[in-house]
């Protein structure tokens, strides 16, 4: 498939969405209406506050899903950005009085500039080098959070005081304190970082990425910088996970290192891929397989361990048979079966009308 | 600032947990030579091995009887992924081929943890024969396994080296590890030698696993994450060179511990793999930009 | 292709074959009350000899009973992630309920206990406490034990008026006045470890702990008692899990010198490791002595220490040391384990002890309501009134009541390896109020009897 390189005239970007492609957005609307008015009301607290976690967790999937599906570019270091997010968020909102939104953006961009900063020097590797340099830096903040620890209220840079017997929690935003109210709250910022993301995917940076993606070489003598493109791609997915620990730090509001081990970033990108990293609805089922699935399996007494086997062997099926993941595996799937079930139905059914044809 | 007298003995514990980081390192790199894929696996492999091993003595198996078993577990292990695994991906990425053995890294580590529960106030420990003897060197003890743990590294950076390179067989490994259909069009029986290439490196985790489980300590997640410190070793050396893989594990280890009386930094020390790896891998790409891809094995 | 089709074919199969098992591990375990299915590990330490055989059914009012009223829904929460599983304390408290059902109930109610388990994630733990509350309705918090529980949830439950009974890890299971634990916890108990080792003249503390949640709070304790003492004090902490053990116990020894004393608080595996290394580095003798916090008092740890730490490692205990105590508490406590503790994989030792103990506590104030009716309010107010209770585990009696922050049990033994099993080096001894919680909480609640 050769790639798209000619630069889409604005015409066409403009043209009216199809039948399908409408019906499509109706039914996301439709659930995305659910979800924030709907959902609170079913469930109780225990899996509002699973689906919060969700929500976070969606967002880092959908950072990853960019640079992994997007671009290229593996990342085995997204949960320490995630904590680098929450830390500076918890700072901000422990030592100022600022709105929480604000905090967010401060938290996401501070993330991204970081993101940038490391992510300019490791971009000279490619492939399986620069999946374990993240690691390695992932390895290495892991360590540092560790002896730092996070803010909980005390002075200093750090912000940590290690001998209260009290300590404070994160504050929320006011107009979201109850829990119901915040899973709201984070499933907005969810739905934004996602139009982000969207809003990227469609317009020039996605180009330049697929032209990436599909080769390399050829990007280039069609005159796309890509050490660029492949920055701005560091720089989006940093910034959303920023913002999404902030809204993580205003979720627990406690954060301990050891709820960031470096392990998580590998069971991070077992779910990503099994969700599927080409569609924005893989990063929604990845969040669901790494947050919701557990808190269900707690309940019912099942081991977690069963889930981490799950993922392994996720991993081997999405790389050997399946590269787009289950959100694409499902809805063909599901396609092929309405298609036998209507085979079915026609061959049981005596064709009655000759002359029809679909 | 500590004197020298402080840092004598660390340059010695330094010496042997650049040992334990040599025996993953050089295994990574070994398997990767031959086979072409980054068996992250390898940790996890070797902890299920060290674990059946202290399961079987434990039912009263003699300990030489369960540390074959250990190895032969490992070795089955490792060959039936490469089977089942190894030709599907072999013409993908060799970042797809790594993220594939994640996948086996994961279901590994999930069983141990479902068979082998942690148990509130018990810990597993392994001992080896030669953990009661050893010598002294100024004023601490090194036991005989430690020894062992680092002439292994030796041995093995030595003689796979001279298998890789020498043997027709090992010549054959590589050839496949870096393009399996040309190796295949030449006449190398490519599945026989893919066979011999997975079940040798599932000895070689399956022995590593034992001692790295007296070593470091039986636990299903230090063992298995712990070859992530070790790949800090596997990228200095460009996932190529043998020798200077084991010449930077040792480094990395001896850093890591002569790092330890530094009260200013002591509790950074555990980062010290991740540092120098990160460091000497900007250092090296500085002119030219590093890619693994298929043509450059 | 003909040669990939086995191949895949087999790839299909495994995945299937994991659904399907994954399938029938959700259908067939039940709710969150069953205990884990727990693969035992390594048999319970035996029963020693001389314990007389002693009937379960003391444990409730009417033996042979069984209760059958409206259940009183209990609740715990509880660690549960490779290399750290508190499970076996919520566990036999479980048994001991399910001794007391078995024999009259609670006025012939049974007592059911929901236990939650979480993996260190504070997100999953506010939303077990609120599926405790809110989906299970449970009336009572008894068994909690978790690395950061108690500060991730303590303002929740003052809010909704739960007193709850644990075993505290975190500073909030001490310092609220919502929690009061059968145990000293961390710090108070490497208190104990600290007091000891100046006892006996040490020159100089280094106090090692695991890099966890609350390692300055832990350590303002020994740093107090070292201060009075005008004892040289390093205070240190290590990653966990180590994986280098060598360097740690090399750093420890030389930070000690010949007459000092290396204080250990980490979780039984990782001690093990420290101690085992700084015995093959042959260094166990180049300190005074060592001393380690409670999490070390089990024979499972002197069995695997060997002879070289007698008299050489000296361990705070908590709890009464089982192995040498032959009271009709104790012998109950190994009964019930023996019938109904199945799922207590650590057997005999302090985590089912305390689980005992806690349940014990609860059982004697659930008795105590005389008005038939088991409520949030009725429930905590009982658990809050319980004053001078002897459970026969402890060095002291054992006082919930109104006070702003609770360290009930603060005095405890000294035990120390002798060939393979744990014996007491030092009977019952208040731990100091040097350390100014300690002394806060005696000027609110004074000192409480030693237990006769």
């Amino acid at each position: 498939m050769p790639a798209t390189l000619e630069r889409a005239s604005p015409a066409r970007a403009r043209t009216r969405l199809s039948r399908p492609q409408l019906i499509r957005a109706a039914i996301t609307a439709a659930l995305l209406l659910f979800v924030l008015l709907g959902l609170p009301q079913l469930m109780s607290l225990y899996y509002i506050d699973t689906m919060t976690q969700v929500a976070v967790y969606s967002m880092v999937a959908v950072g990853l899903g960019v640079l992994v599906g997007r671009v290229g570019l593996v990342s085995l270091g997204q949960v320490a950005v995630l904590a680098i997010g929450a830390w500076v968020a918890a700072r901000l909102l422990f030592a100022t009085t600022q709105p929480f939104p604000l905090v967010l953006l401060e938290a996401g961009l501070i993330t991204m500039v970081l993101g940038v900063v490391i992510g300019l020097p490791a971009l000279r590797l490619r492939g399986l080098y620069l999946a374990l340099i993240t690691l390695m830096l992932a390895g290495a903040i892991t360590v540092v959070l560790a002896t730092v620890n996070f803010p909980n209220g005390g002075h200093g840079f750090l912000g940590y005081n290690g001998s209260l017997v009290h300590i404070p929690p994160i504050r929320r935003p006011s107009i979201a304190t109850s829990d119901p109210a915040y899973f709201r709250y984070s499933v907005v910022v969810a739905i934004l970082m996602f139009a982000l993301v969207l809003a990227h995917i469609k317009t020039r940076p996605g180009r330049a990425w697929a032209a990436i993606r599909q080769s390399e070489p050829a990007a280039l003598a069609a005159g796309i910088n890509i050490w660029f493109y492949k920055l701005w791609a560091f720089a989006l997915a940093s910034f959303i996970t920023g913002v999404a620990g902030g809204v993580l730090a205003g979720a627990v509001h406690y954060l301990y290192s050891i709820g960031f081990p470096t392990q998580d970033s590998i069971t991070l990108l077992a779910v990503t891929l099994m969700g599927g990293v080409y569609s924005l609805w893989g990063a929604v089922v990845a969040a669901l397989l790494y947050q919701f699935l557990p808190a269900l399996l707690n309940n019912w007494g099942v081991s977690a361990d069963w889930l981490i086997i799950l993922f392994g062997v996720g991993v081997l099926q999405v790389l050997t048979t399946a590269p787009a993941g289950l959100a694409d595996q499902v809805p063909r799937d599901l396609a092929r079966l309405g298609r036998f079930l209507r085979n079915h139905v026609r061959k049981a059914a005596p064709a009655p009308t000759q002359g029809s044809t679909k | 600032m500590p004197s020298w007298q402080d840092f004598e003995p660390f340059i010695v514990s330094g010496l042997a947990l650049g040992g334990v980081y040599a025996l993953s390192g050089v295994g990574l790199v070994v398997l990767y030579r031959a086979t072409g894929v980054l068996y992250l696996a390898f940790g996890a492999v070797g902890a299920l091995g060290a674990l059946i091993a202290w399961s079987l003595q434990k039912a009263g198996t003699p300990g030489w009887l369960s540390w074959l078993a250990s190895v032969a577990v490992a070795a089955a292990v490792t060959l039936g992924y490469g089977i089942l695994f190894g030709p599907a991906l072999a013409r993908r990425d060799p970042l797809v081929k790594a993220v594939a053995t994640i996948g086996l890294t994961l279901i590994l580590y999930g069983l141990m943890d479902l068979l082998w529960t942690t148990s509130g106030g018990q810990a597993r420990s392994i001992t080896l024969p030669t953990d009661g003897s050893g010598f002294s060197v100024g004023q601490i003890q090194v036991t005989w396994t430690q020894v062992i743990a680092l002439a292994a590294g030796v041995v093995l950076t030595v003689a796979t080296g001279a298998f890789l390179r020498y043997t027709k067989l090992g010549t054959a490994m590589r050839a496949m590890a870096n393009d399996r259909d040309i190796t295949a069009t030449l006449g190398v029986p490519v599945r026989r030698v893919e066979a011999a290439a997975w079940l040798g490196c599932g000895v070689l985790a399956g022995m590593a696993g034992l001692l790295l489980a007296d070593l470091v300590a039986l636990d299903a997640t230090t063992l298995t994450f712990l070859v992530i410190s070790s790949l800090a070793a596997v990228l200095i050396a460009r996932l190529r060179s043998i020798t200077v893989t084991f010449i930077a594990a040792i480094v990395i280890g001896l850093l890591h511990d002569l790092l330890t009386p530094v009260n200013s930094l002591t509790n950074y020390r555990d980062m010290t793999p991740f540092v120098i790896a990160a460091v000497a891998l900007l250092i090296l790409s500085r002119h030219q930009v590093m890619s693994q891809s298929r043509e450059e094995a | 292709m003909k040669r990939l089709i086995p191949a895949r074919l087999a790839r299909r199969t495994i995945m299937l074959a994991a659904a399907i098992a994954l399938a029938a591990a959700g259908c067939s375990s039940s709710s969150s009350t069953s205990t884990p299915a727990a693969t035992s590990t390594t048999p319970a330490t035996s029963a020693t000899p001389g314990t007389t055989a002693v009937s379960t059914s003391q444990c409730g009012s009417k033996p042979g009973v069984a209760a059958t009223g409206t259940p009183i829904a209990l609740g715990a929460i509880a660690t549960n992630q490779p290399g750290t599983s508190f499970t076996d304390i919520p566990n036999m408290a479980n048994a001991y309920f399910a001794c007391v059902n078995a024999n009259g109930g609670i006025n012939g109610h049974p007592i059911k206990l929901y236990i939650e388990t979480e993996q260190t994630n504070p997100a999953q733990i506010a939303a077990d406490a609120k599926q405790l509350v809110q989906t299970d309705h449970v009336v009572g918090i008894i068994g909690n034990t978790s690395i950061i529980e108690c500060s991730v949830d303590s303002s929740y439950w003052q809010k909704l008026g739960y007193y709850i009974i644990d075993s505290g890890i975190a500073p909030e299971c001490y310092s609220t006045p919502n929690s009061a634990a059968v145990n000293m916890g961390p710090r108070y108990s490497s208190d104990g470890a600290v007091q000891y080792a100046l006892a006996q003249h040490a020159s100089k503390i280094v106090f090692d702990q695991s890099n966890v949640p609350g390692t300055g709070y832990i350590a303002a304790g020994p740093a107090a008692l070292a201060k009075a003492a005008n004892v040289p004090i390093v205070q240190l902490t290590e990653n966990v899990p180590i994986s280098d053990a060598d360097s740690v116990a090399i750093k420890e020894v030389d930070d000690a010198g010949p007459n000092g004393a290396v204080v250990l608080n980490f979780t039984p595996p990782e001690a093990l490791v420290i101690l085992q290394a700084a015995q093959k580095l042959g260094l166990e003798d180049r300190v005074k002595l060592w001393g380690c916090s409670t999490p070390c008092n089990t024979d499972f740890l002197a069995a695997s220490l060997g002879p070289k730490w007698n008299s050489k490692l000296f361990v705070n205990a908590e709890l009464t040391p089982p192995d040498t105590t032959n009271t009709a508490t104790m012998n109950l406590y190994k009964a019930i384990l023996k019938q109904y503790g199945s799922a207590v994989s650590g057997g005999i030792g302090s985590f089912s002890q305390m689980g005992f103990t806690e349940a014990e506590i609860a059982v004697h104030a659930l008795e105590s309501i005389t008005s038939g009716s088991y409520t949030v309010a009725s429930v905590n107010t009982a658990f809050k009134a319980v004053s001078g209770f002897n459970t026969g585990m402890l060095c002291q009696l054992w006082t919930y009541g109104s006070y702003p922050m609770h360290i009930p049990n603060n005095a405890d033994y000294t035990v120390t390896p002798d060939n393979g099993k744990m014996v007491t080096a030092q009977g019952c001894t208040q731990i100091s109020s040097v350390d100014p919680q300690i002394a806060q909480y005696r000027g609110v609640a004074g000192t409480a009897p030693l237990a006769p």
